[in-house]
């Protein structure tokens, strides 16, 4: 029972940064010292999931190492890593850096436990251990006001739903009379079922802002500091939809009406988020839509409930959360507004390419990574003969070219008004910059092997 | 006569609609977040009686009860913070006073 202990050293390693993080006064280089060893030990923590291997139920089956969850960890630690490098080198807003970077590293902690988790309250416990500190990250310039009422209507937004979910699992395990995933079941339940299984539903779609439960997000993004966005949006997303879709396919066989719920919620997501991105002028608020199109994607490959579909949907998340994460950190460095963004091309030649490759993996295009994500995805529908769902999904990812274009456009074309792209260069967040846009590629690249590999392992 | 479970879910489906009830029509910060904590209390109450009723020997939904109270009380805190940073800068506490962002 002792044996596979070695697999939480990665949790460790980051729970250790994050501590050194917070409290770094004396560290050399102090506050950015700390946030630089702080990014390392997340870094470390990455190569070691990704290099380590998998194992089957420990802890009394309330944790499960397997495959997916260890893609899913490497992409929460690596991504913890490159945002911490970043936060290190540029700053965060005038504010001391290593707490932000702390913060991260706390949620990252949780989120590489959730992907793991097999047990609801396990799950429950990850699952607030990495959304708790994004309270904090959203409100994080204490003397902003649109600031932290954004981090205000969050929190309660997130805490209402978490507590709606707990009600739901509360009766999930009255049902069952066990909070193993494995052991949930809610046949013969009637109604009651039912209803556990629908605020339980509610609870998490809310929290991955899948329409129509995602009203929050937009108005949270838009107050915050980009640079908290890029972490919050992104990070604590992949955990979520890697212990979702383990919960879902653990309830789905006694409830067929789960696909058709499920699928609703993906086709209100993808119509919703791309034609409400359309019309928007910042930055955030058009990430923030388009991170709910994105969501509506995912629930797509959720909805069948199979092996291929989870595979999918994981690696979507990882897939999306590379760009997203690119895109939020260079509206951090440039400005919040699209037209910030007017002829970047000219003053930073290689940030605008980058860009334009992030944009192109979020529409689609090969040779990306969010091509083959989509490909995958629209493949599980398939395969379970969802065809409206990938008729959509086609339609409404044509759709956001025209949104993601409209940035391009800017870039090489815009005019530009005033002065803009003040602030110190910073290797470090160059780095970080040019590691996402590494990321994007090779796993476009490395998509097929990949794939096969996680496929495999569910076997 | 005998209390059954059925009393206490349906006591507990009373406190969880009250506050919910408080959380959407509330106007003040603070009392969210009261309302929040009343459901909450009504989850736990859900759970131990589950407990009670459905695994008696193995616990496990109090073991879930102690959890989720520790969870929520470090939520309601880091929540009344985020309510004094605001209150430091705006002094107000009604939500409806807070509600720079549109769109």
């Amino acid at each position: 029972m002792l044996s596979g202990y070695w697999h939480f050293v990665p949790e460790v390693l980051v729970v250790a940064g994050a501590l050194a993080a917070l409290f770094g006064e004396f560290l050399p280089g102090r506050d950015k010292g700390a946030a630089y060893i702080a990014a390392a030990l997340a870094g470390v923590a990455a190569l070691l999931v990704a290099a380590g291997g998998t194992g089957g139920p420990m802890v009394f089956g309330q944790i499960e190492p397997d495959g997916v969850a260890r893609f899913a960890r490497t992409g929460v630690a690596g991504l913890t890593a490159v945002w911490a490098l970043w936060v290190a080198g540029r700053g965060m807003s005038d504010e001391r850096r290593r707490d932000a970077v702390a913060l991260a590293l706390f949620a990252a902690a949780g989120g590489m436990l959730l992907c793991m988790a097999r047990d609801l309250i396990v799950m429950y416990i990850a699952l607030e251990l990495s959304t708790m500190p994004a309270y904090v990250l959203m409100g994080y310039r204490r003397r902003d006001v649109s600031g932290l009422e954004g981090a205000l209507k969050y929190f309660l937004l997130s805490m209402l739903t978490s507590i709606i979910m707990l009600y739901g699992l509360s009766f999930l395990y009255g049902i069952s009379g066990s909070t193993a995933f494995a052991e949930l079941s809610i046949e013969g339940a009637g109604i009651l079922g039912l209803v556990a299984v629908l605020l339980t539903l509610v609870g998490l779609l809310a929290k991955m802002s899948a329409a129509p439960f995602h009203y929050w997000a937009p108005d949270a993004y838009a107050g915050a500091a980009p640079a908290s966005v890029a972490f919050v949006s992104t990070v604590p997303k992949i955990a979520g939809i890697a212990v979702i879709a383990r919960l879902l396919s653990a309830i789905a066989p006694d409830m067929p009406t789960l696909v058709t719920l499920v699928a609703v919620a993906s086709v209100a997501s993808m119509l919703l988020g791309n034609l409400a991105a359309l019309p928007q002028s910042d930055l955030r608020r058009l990430m923030a839509y388009s991170g709910v199109a994105h969501t509506g994607y995912l629930l797509m490959a959720l909805a069948p409930g199979t092996d291929t579909g989870y595979t999918a949907a994981v690696f979507y998340a990882v897939a999306y959360a590379l760009p997203s994460m690119a895109i939020m950190l260079v509206a951090a460095e440039e400005g919040t507004e699209i037209t910030d963004l007017a002829q970047l091309a000219a003053r930073r030649p290689w940030l605008a390419w980058s860009v334009v490759v992030w944009l192109l993996s979020l529409i689609g295009i090969p040779p990306f990574a969010g091509f083959f994500g989509k490909l995958y995805l629209f493949g599980a529908a398939v395969d379970s003969s969802l065809w409206v769902l990938v008729v959509l999904g086609v339609l409404t990812s044509v759709v956001s070219a025209g949104y993601y274009f409209r940035v391009v456009r800017e870039m090489f074309f815009g005019e530009q008004v005033g002065v803009s792209g003040e602030g110190v260069a910073s290797p470090a967040a160059t780095v970080a910059l040019v590691a996402l846009v590494a990321g994007t590629v090779v796993i476009g690249l490395a998509a097929s092997p990949l794939l096969r590999g996680l496929g495999a392992l569910l076997g | 006569m005998t209390i059954g479970p059925s009393a206490f879910l349906g006591l507990a489906a009373v406190l969880f609609a009250l506050g919910l009830y408080g959380a959407v029509a509330r106007r003040s910060a603070v009392m969210v977040l009261m309302s929040l904590e009343l459901m909450a209390v009504a989850v736990n109450l859900n759970m131990v009686a589950l407990s009670r009723f459905v695994t008696p020997t193995e616990m496990t939904g109090q073991f879930f009860a102690i959890f989720t109270m520790v969870v929520s009380a470090a939520e309601i805190g880091l929540g009344l913070a985020l309510v004094l940073a605001i209150y430091r800068q705006t002094r107000s506490i009604e939500l409806s006073s807070i509600d720079s962002l549109k769109g």
